[in-house]
């Protein structure tokens, strides 16, 4: 195995253009650090599958210098040592779940003793063990699509690139899916992730890389790119009406110009960013004010002027960027407010 | 040596899926069963008890053993298995490579630490299963069937595997490729047989002006002979008549040797189907049981042919060669054809099939 915190693929530059004016990949360069849980994110037609395919010779690139377990991009012995479970994946109809995992297992070169044991455990790892000497073509979407993760394990790889591997299984077989990506994690194992559904891979992704019609936008791990941008949401208090508006003009200095103040003498609603945050009247008769999103930055000076004006902070939270969030701010075009057509760009 | 192992038993595995292979089975054996039936006295052939009269299919003409080998040969082997069986087995295995292209099924098959022509050739290889399982079990219910009922143990009968399975090799070489270029099974398929069709009108044709090239050769000879004679007998005989015949024929024997030359150039590139089964026949049975006619001048023989005309009866030109005698020559003709211009050209023809299939499967994306 590599170690851990060293790359298991790094590339430098991978391009493929088809036909001469359609980009499919665009200079992609990232790296995939081994043990980790790796997510390449994306809309649909951006390059994702194309990106995988190259990495396993599936297509051939315009251009792919790079590296994946050491060895050059299109080295074939390399594939010895990886896994994979293709988007929409169709195993021969006329096996049964052994045979179709042993099948995979042989033309990766695994010998018949060790193949025909592996599949055994590997079936009953994904819950097929009743179900391992029927034919395929009985099994249901996600009964197939566990079969498959099935064969992707089955000579031990190093890396697993899984595409789309929650693809028409239920809740309940995507939670089991879910963990067996974590659990191949403990084992050691790389996971490549290719998916649109951002959910589940915030759950489970160490880093993630975004994908935009074959140009990588965005990568980074998990957590610094749910930090960056991030909010705080802030709950303070204040003793009457009275006290509320004078506070206003202490919050305008404290937010920054987030909250601008409503001059009426009776404000009771401070307007804030285009909204008016009406108070919630507490039992006391105090004014209790909910300002979300405020920026990580003028957060200090607003409880500074909170406590200037006797105000009583009751929270201040730190809200997490949602990946969704990242993701369509990074895909919706800013001067359009419209995510780029399906599709490579030409 | 373990994908290979792999791919050819999940050939097996896809074939005895098929129902089409098991009829295809069932069909052999029948065939088998017809032929075993089958017997001669010296009336004709009979079949459970009941007599057919066949003139030239007797037990006068044939021994048992001779009998069953032509049967074997011309009902199973080029009939059954040269044509019927081998379209089957096109129709059942037509589908192998559209499906090991189609999407969600080649990405598992490429991501392999195998090289693009090995799955090609391996796929190919598993593909002449279904041809070759079949002749081996026809073959073995033959080879019992003229041992127990014609007394003769032939094991030169199992050459037919090796011979009928290159000869379905010829044609699902160029069904996987069209199967790997169009991605469907259908035009694999219908494209297939096309090309089957026009092998098999570039045969006939070649076939056809090489024995009226041959009759012509003959005749001009025979017309040779006859002038030779006559002026033996009288030097000062008028054989005007007989010049003027000759070089009407020596004209249409240069004109159909020419277009000999033109058919059969096209048909040395391309695999030779017949031939590929008639191999068999040159390996299994004795030389032609054909009769000589008895005539024995020319003149006596065109006369004859005249007759037959009359009755509506085959002939050569004037019919001044013995048939039996351009018979002979165009059966000589097709054994000087040695057997490694016939499976050399026709193996080149598929090795160059296959190479541009190997060649357009490792350059394509997926």
């Amino acid at each position: 195995m590599v170690s851990q915190n060293q790359n298991v693929i790094s590339l430098e530059c991978v391009s493929k253009v088809y036909g001469g004016n359609t980009h499919a990949l665009r200079n992609v360069s990232l790296n995939v650090g081994a043990g980790e849980i790796f997510g390449l994110l994306g809309p649909n037609g951006a390059g994702k599958s194309t990106l995988v395919k190259v990495l396993l010779t599936v297509v051939k690139p315009t251009v792919a210098r790079g590296e994946m377990l050491g060895k050059p991009i299109g080295d074939k012995k390399t594939l010895t040592r990886v896994g994979y479970l293709p988007e929409q994946h169709r195993l021969a109809p006329y096996l049964t779940a052994r045979q179709a995992v042993e099948f995979v297992a042989a033309l990766s070169g695994v010998d018949r003793a060790t193949r025909k044991k592996r599949a055994a455990e590997l079936l009953d790892r994904v819950g097929l063990s009743k179900w391992i000497d029927r034919r395929v073509n009985v099994f249901s979407k996600g009964m197939r699509q566990r079969a498959g993760l099935a064969a992707a394990l089955v000579n031990d790889p190093q890396i697993v690139f899984l595409d789309e591997p929650t693809d028409g299984v239920d809740p309940v077989g995507r939670v089991e899916i879910r963990d067996l990506l974590i659990q191949m994690r403990r084992e050691g194992r790389t996971v490549f992730l290719n998916s649109h559904l951002l959910g589940e891979a915030e759950q489970v992704c160490d880093r993630v890389a975004i994908l935009v019609q074959g140009r990588v936008v965005k990568q980074g791990r998990m957590d610094d790119l749910q930090k960056e941008g991030s909010r705080q949401e802030l709950t303070v208090r204040w003793g009457g009406s009275s006290a509320s508006a004078g506070a206003n003009s202490q919050m305008e200095v404290g937010l920054g110009g987030a909250v601008t103040l409503n001059s009426a003498a009776s404000a009771r609603s401070l307007p804030f960013r285009g909204v008016n945050i009406s108070p919630t009247i507490t039992a006391e008769g105090n004014h209790q004010y909910v300002f979300g999103d405020v920026d990580a930055s003028a957060a200090q000076p607003a409880l500074d002027a909170v406590r200037a004006t006797g105000g009583e902070i009751i929270s201040l939270v730190p809200m997490h960027q949602r990946l969704e969030e990242l993701f369509m701010k990074i895909v919706i075009d800013p001067t359009t407010g419209k995510a780029p057509p399906p599709g490579a760009g030409s | 040596m373990t994908a290979f192992t792999a791919i050819l038993v999940d050939g097996y595995r896809e074939l005895v899926a098929k129902k089409l292979f098991t009829l295809s089975m069932i069909l052999s054996l029948l065939v088998v069963a017809v032929i075993g039936i089958g017997g001669l006295n010296e009336q004709g052939v009979t079949i459970v008890g009941f007599t057919i009269e066949v003139p030239f299919v007797n037990s006068t003409m044939f021994t048992p053993a001779e009998f069953y080998k032509l049967m074997f040969n011309s009902v199973g082997v080029k009939f059954w298995l040269g044509w019927l069986a081998c379209l089957l087995a096109l129709v059942s295995s037509a589908g192998m490579f559209p499906e090991m292209v189609s999407s969600g099924v080649v990405e598992n098959m490429l991501s392999r630490p195998i090289s693009r022509w090995r799955l090609y050739i391996y796929k190919f290889t598993a593909g002449l299963l279904f041809t070759s399982l079949q002749m081996a079990v026809f073959c073995l219910a033959s080879f019992l069937v003229i041992g127990l009922r014609g007394g003769a143990w032939e094991p030169g009968l199992f050459l037919a595997i090796p011979l009928v399975t290159l000869l379905y090799s010829y044609l699902f070489a160029m069904s996987a490729l069209l199967g790997t270029v169009t991605r469907s099974a259908i035009a694999a398929l219908l494209l297939t047989i096309l090309f089957w069709g026009f092998l098999f009108i570039v045969n006939s044709a070649e076939t056809i002006v090489n024995g009226f090239r041959i009759g012509s050769v003959k005749e001009c000879q025979a017309i040779e002979a006859l002038i030779q004679k006559r002026k033996k007998e009288n030097p000062d005989v008028d054989i005007s008549d007989l010049q003027t015949e000759l070089e009407r024929d020596q004209s249409t024997l240069s004109n159909l040797a020419l277009w000999h030359r033109v058919v059969f150039a096209v048909k040395t590139v391309l695999p030779k189907t017949d031939e590929t089964t008639s191999l068999l026949q040159r390996w299994t049975l004795e030389a032609s049981n054909m009769k000589d006619e008895g005539a024995e001048d020319a003149e006596e023989v065109a006369a004859n042919a005249q007759k037959q005309r009359r009755r509506g009866g085959p002939g050569f030109g004037n019919s001044r060669a013995k048939t039996s005698v351009v018979v002979a020559a165009i059966e000589a003709d097709q054994r000087s054809r040695g057997v490694g211009w016939i499976l050399g050209t026709s193996v080149a023809f598929e090795i160059v099939t296959l190479g541009v299939g190997c060649w357009l499967f490792s350059r394509r994306d997926f």
